[in-house]
């Protein structure tokens, strides 16, 4: 028997090709995924051992700073041959547009450091020097000997000249951020530290242990003292865990892309025990016992799924290879060290057994088939027609799915929009795909006939004839089409959740603050000489500030904070979850949901607002939605002016005034802020273009990773037509005896696979809409739910034409076949 | 019907050959055939096993490329044709009946039977089809998938499928090959009757000298090469003629 399955596959192995390339597919994307995070793990290892192997000993800050005064006493331990201290906190950078550098605020740091390599240049000598680490200098094309400007905690600039780069090394935080280094000294002032983070020593013979022991008998208990090594496992361990997450994002994907590839594999076994009911039937004549057919089925499918598994540990080590190669061409900023690529065992082994067991798992149904060949089957001449009906059981299960599928997502739906909720819809979603798996062979029919209908008319007999085929077994179809339907689901799917969350963040901004510009302080607040600067300009209509402090609510520590009184009336509309903004007056509170909940208040209570030592009795009028632009507790402005001064603003919001020119109202914007480096301006435009930026690179990250799962159902599509190809030669044949031309038979062969993917995509579009729907009422209760009608279109018609792709090479070879050889053959 | 069409020839061949395979392993299955199969006649090839017979017919109806010599259905050549002008000549010209897997299981008898006209964009007449489907008896099966017909049924529709696009000739391969005598000789009487009363010609290749009875005319094939012909065969003297020819 074992010889048989052998060399049964060796006589077919062109037909186990396209399956295992699925398999080759999948496993490869998992094994990618290990072979990736495995390498930047090690990479980043390496280099953690060896920024720490200059450290004999870290003293580390707890929570307090460590005074300055430890540095000293320290460097007097016994043994100690040198101290040094790490200096950290904010450099706000100014680039040479005259504003602070990046979104987030530049770090300050210190030299000399065990840390940082100066790249060029040389290290700080002089309060008047300063570095900048590489990629920050290349970006903002600063120069050795360029003057630069950084603020310092009072928003006042100091100028250093620029005397050198350094590298950021292992620090993930300061390669984001950016760095600018000073002289330990200076780096105190500017940054205005208190302490340092951390002071590493040097040993100058003792051994790392005992010196470990040394300095912690001075260093007192605010301190962590750690040998270097130590240090080390620490940054490898917290950065362990961020390459998780990528390790789990990527391998979600993995597991779909070979849950594609286990239904291709389930409908290409179906197929070929199906063509092989002749072969086995005869298997069983001479004398083979149903357990030997059904173990002759299992082993063919054990040895393509691990040939298939080892091609796909070599085809991960190539993506893993590739994706390390492209990060480190295409992402120069993002600084990844990677050291040589691995296939660790634990990688092999997981490739190998997902693989194994994803193929053997998928061949036992048909393999069970298969032993219920008759022998006498051997003797029958004509290959019976697959007729399907829908059993009673199918039935059942099928309506005790759908009921439960539609009972979650409805709970779900009507359900208070919470992360239950989501997850409830998403419960609910499964089972509607178990539902639609299900009932596939039932509604692959009808769907076909109407994927049909128009290349039925536009092609004439080649179309009607591709129609009736594709729905002549509809268990195959269904299987051949659901594959592509959970690739286009969750495709349609991200779409609809991303273009309603867009759609939903641009109506909240719009409806609560119709705001042309926004002005902000990267660091610090903004001078109220800006809003003064604002007011008295026709082209600007609203001015609105906002402004927070620290203080107490029913002596919780909160942020209290107000808006310009005039504004609160005409242009900005906060939204109500109870109460209503409209009694807002003296004496009165607005609270967002968030606190009133933790608190438990509501509409009609008196809260006590204000400072430790002076609190007020207000009464509440309104809870706001958590999305409310107001400040958390927002209270009238002439209340906060009164408890706690004319303090600086937040953030200020511009509306232009109707017909103005706003060419002319951006320039009276930039020139208010001009004065103040920290304080930037963006139009709304420009935030709607950011997040919207955001959000295409999620969608086009997420749709990229889909493609593979998109790519293995092709080949399944490719490989159920080629197999019916084979089944079907003599029909072919007769077809072309009777006139058809060999375009003909290719363009019905096209037409046929055009319905497969139309059909799976219609499906997918359906589930990935409803469901994307579902999802976005388990957000928040207002959503504007939007349909992205082109992108929808665009999968659709992307099915479609994949559909046709995956034709091109069984529509050959089936038009190439001779009519006389095809006729002759049974 | 004049005598002087009936002895035009609706397909002729000159010189036929065909060699399979080259060098050693060349198979020479026809070895230069001259033969002419007159109009509005019903001709059978007969021959022992291996003799060449449907060979001959493939060559014949465009199906196989000829080796040598030429092949003429009406006037026009066949062999000078490229695939693409050939599958058109087919579509046209020529009607087929197979020994078995004549239908396309997805479409019912009369999807079936209309099938050419279809493939070649043309309506059917009406009348035609009336009278075709009353001469095969089909009327009431005309909704059925194949699967649901009997053998016998199924070569009926293949039948009428031929007859239904009038075409220039039909040829038919062992027709009754897979039937029993009774649907057989049902089969083969629609056959000459097509011819006697539709004016159809029809080259039909058996090695059952009962169904070569039917025709008006069977031409003998031995090893490749045409070694007899009788006119108004009787099962006796077609079984007579291959006595002779095997001795």
């Amino acid at each position: 028997m074992f010889r048989t399955t052998i060399m049964g596959l060796l006589a077919h192995r062109l037909r186990l090709v396209l399956t295992s390339l699925a398999i080759i597919l999948g496993v490869g994307f998992i094994a990618g995924t290990f072979v990736l995070t495995d390498t930047i793990d090690a990479g980043f290892s390496q280099s953690f051992t060896a920024a720490a192997d200059k450290i004999d000993v870290a003293v580390r800050s707890k929570d307090d700073p460590l005074p300055p005064s430890l540095l000293a006493k320290i460097g007097s331990v016994a043994g100690v041959k040198d101290a040094q201290p790490v200096v950290s906190g904010e450099a706000p950078l100014i680039g040479k547009d005259g504003k602070t550098v990046g979104e987030l605020v530049t770090a300050g740091v210190s030299f000399p450091s065990y840390r940082l390599d100066v790249t060029s240049g040389k290290a700080p000598a002089s309060d008047g020097e300063a570095l900048v680490d590489t990629s920050t200098a290349r970006t903002q094309g600063f120069r050795i000997g360029d003057t630069i400007g950084v603020l310092d905690q009072k928003n006042v600039r100091h100028d250093f000249r620029l005397v050198g780069t350094f590298d950021v090394g292992v620090d993930q935080s300061l390669a984001a951020r950016g760095a600018v280094a000073y002289t330990p000294a200076t780096a105190m002032r500017m940054t205005g530290a208190t302490g340092y983070a951390e002071i590493d020593v040097t040993t100058a013979g003792p051994s790392r242990e005992s010196l470990r022991t040394a300095v912690a008998a001075v260093a007192g208990s605010g301190a962590k003292v750690q040998t270097g090594e130590e240090v080390a496992s620490d940054l490898a361990a917290s950065n362990g865990a961020s390459t998780e997450y990528l390790k789990v994002g990527l391998l979600m994907f993995g597991f779909i892309a070979l849950l594609v590839a286990g239904l291709v594999i389930y409908n290409t076994f179906g197929i070929l025990v199906a063509q092989r009911m002749r072969e086995l039937a005869l298997l069983r004549c001479i004398g083979a016992t149903r357990r030997q057919v059904f173990g002759s089925i299992m082993l063919e499918s054990a040895i393509v799924g691990l040939v298939s598994s080892i091609l796909g540990l070599a085809a991960g080590l190539g993506m893993g290879w590739l994706a390390v190669f492209l990060l480190g061409t295409y992402q120069p900023d993002v600084e990844v060290p990677t050291g040589t690529v691995t296939l660790s065992p634990q990688t092999i082994v997981i490739g190998l057994a997902t693989g194994l067991i994803m193929t053997v798992v998928a061949a036992l149904l048909p393999a069970r088939q298969a032993t219920k060949v008759a022998p006498v089957a051997a003797l029958r001449t004509q290959t019976e027609e697959h007729t399907f009906r829908a059993g009673v059981v199918r039935i059942v299960f099928a309506v005790l799915f759908g009921l439960a599928a539609a009972g979650l997502t409805y709970m779900g739906v009507t359900a208070k929009p919470d992360e239950t909720a989501l997850m409830t819809v998403m419960a609910g979603g499964v089972l509607a795909f178990f539902t639609v798996l299900i009932l596939g062979p039932v509604v692959v029919t009808p769907l076909s006939g109407l994927a049909g209908w128009l290349p039925g008319r536009l092609f004439g007999v080649p179309g009607r004839l591709a129609t009736e085929n594709s729905r002549r077994n509809p268990k195959r179809s269904a299987t051949t089409t659901i594959a592509l339907t959970i690739g286009v689901t969750l495709m349609t799917f991200m779409a609809v959740l991303t273009a309603t969350m867009r759609a939903t963040a641009d109506q909240e901004l719009d409806s609560q603050f119709p705001a042309d510009y926004r002005v902000a302080a990267q660091t610090g607040d903004i001078p109220h000489a800006v809003a003064e600067a604002l007011r008295g300009h026709s082209e600007l209509a609203t001015v609105a500030e906002f402004r927070e402090v620290d203080g107490k609510l029913d002596d919780e520590d909160y942020p209290i904070g107000t808006v310009t009184s005039s504004v609160l009336e005409t242009a900005v509309r906060p939204k109500a979850t109870s109460g209503s903004a409209d009694g807002f007056k003296p004496g009165t509170v607005m609270i967002a949901d968030y606190v009133a909940k933790q608190l438990k208040i509501k509409v009609g209570d008196d809260v006590r607002v204000g400072t430790a030592k002076n609190a007020t009795p207000l009464r509440v009028v309104a809870i706001l939605d958590s999305q409310s632009l107001l400040p958390s507790i927002t209270v009238p402005e002439q209340f906060f002016d009164e408890r706690f001064g004319k303090t600086d603003d937040n953030q200020i919001l511009i509306t232009a005034a109707d017909g103005a020119d706003l060419d002319k109202a951006r320039a009276i914007v930039d020139n208010a802020t001009q004065p103040y480096p920290a304080v930037k301006v963006a139009s709304s435009t420009e935030i709607r273009g950011q997040f919207d930026e955001a959000i295409n690179g999620i969608l086009s990250v997420v749709t990229g990773l889909l493609g593979l799962a998109i790519v293995i159902s092709l080949l399944g599509i490719a490989n159920t037509l080629s197999l019916s190809v084979h089944e079907r030669t003599r029909e072919s044949a007769l077809l072309r005896a009777l006139g058809l031309k060999r375009g003909q038979l290719r363009g019905m062969l096209t037409v046929e696979a055009l319905i497969l993917g139309l059909v799976g995509a219609l499906v997918g579009t359906v589930l990935g809409i409803v469901y994307g729907w579902a999802a976005t009422t388990t957000i928040s209760e207002s959503v504007s739910f939007r349909l992205p009608v082109g992108q929808v279109a665009l999968f659709i018609a992307a099915s479609g034409l994949a559909g046709v792709l995956a034709a091109v090479l069984p529509a050959r070879r089936a038009a190439r076949t001779s009519i006389v050889g095809s006729l002759a053959s049974d | 019907m004049t005598t002087i069409t009936s002895v035009r020839s609706a397909v002729t061949a000159q010189g036929l050959t065909k060699v399979y395979g080259t060098g050693d392993a060349a198979v020479h299955a026809l070895r230069g055939i001259d033969v002419g199969f007159a109009t509005e006649a019903f001709t059978a090839i007969m021959g022992p096993s291996g003799s060449g017979k449907s060979t001959l017919m493939h060559c014949l109806a465009g199906l196989d490329s000829v080796t040598d010599g030429h092949v003429s259905i009406g006037d026009i050549e066949i062999t000078r044709l490229n695939d693409k002008r050939l599958t058109l000549l087919r579509r046209e010209r020529v009607g087929f009946i197979f020994q078995a897997f004549n239908l396309l299981p997805t479409l019912t008898a009369e999807q079936n039977i209309l099938l050419p006209l279809q493939i070649a964009g043309r309506q059917a007449d009406q009348a035609l089809f009336d009278r075709v489907i009353d001469t095969v008896g089909l009327r009431d099966r005309l909704r059925h998938k194949p699967s649901q017909l009997s053998g016998g049924q199924q070569q009926r529709v293949a039948v009428a499928r031929a007859l239904i696009s009038k075409p220039q000739v039909i040829f038919a391969d062992e027709p009754t090959g897979n039937l029993d005598s009774r649907s057989g000789a049902e089969v083969l009487a629609f056959l000459r009757t097509s011819v006697r009363e539709l004016g159809q010609t029809i080259v039909m290749v058996t090695h059952d000298p009962v169904a070569a009875s039917y025709a008006d005319r069977v031409v003998f094939l031995r090893d490749g090469l045409l070694v007899r012909e009788i006119e108004q065969p009787t099962p006796q003297t077609v079984l007579d003629t291959l006595v002779a020819l095997e001795a």
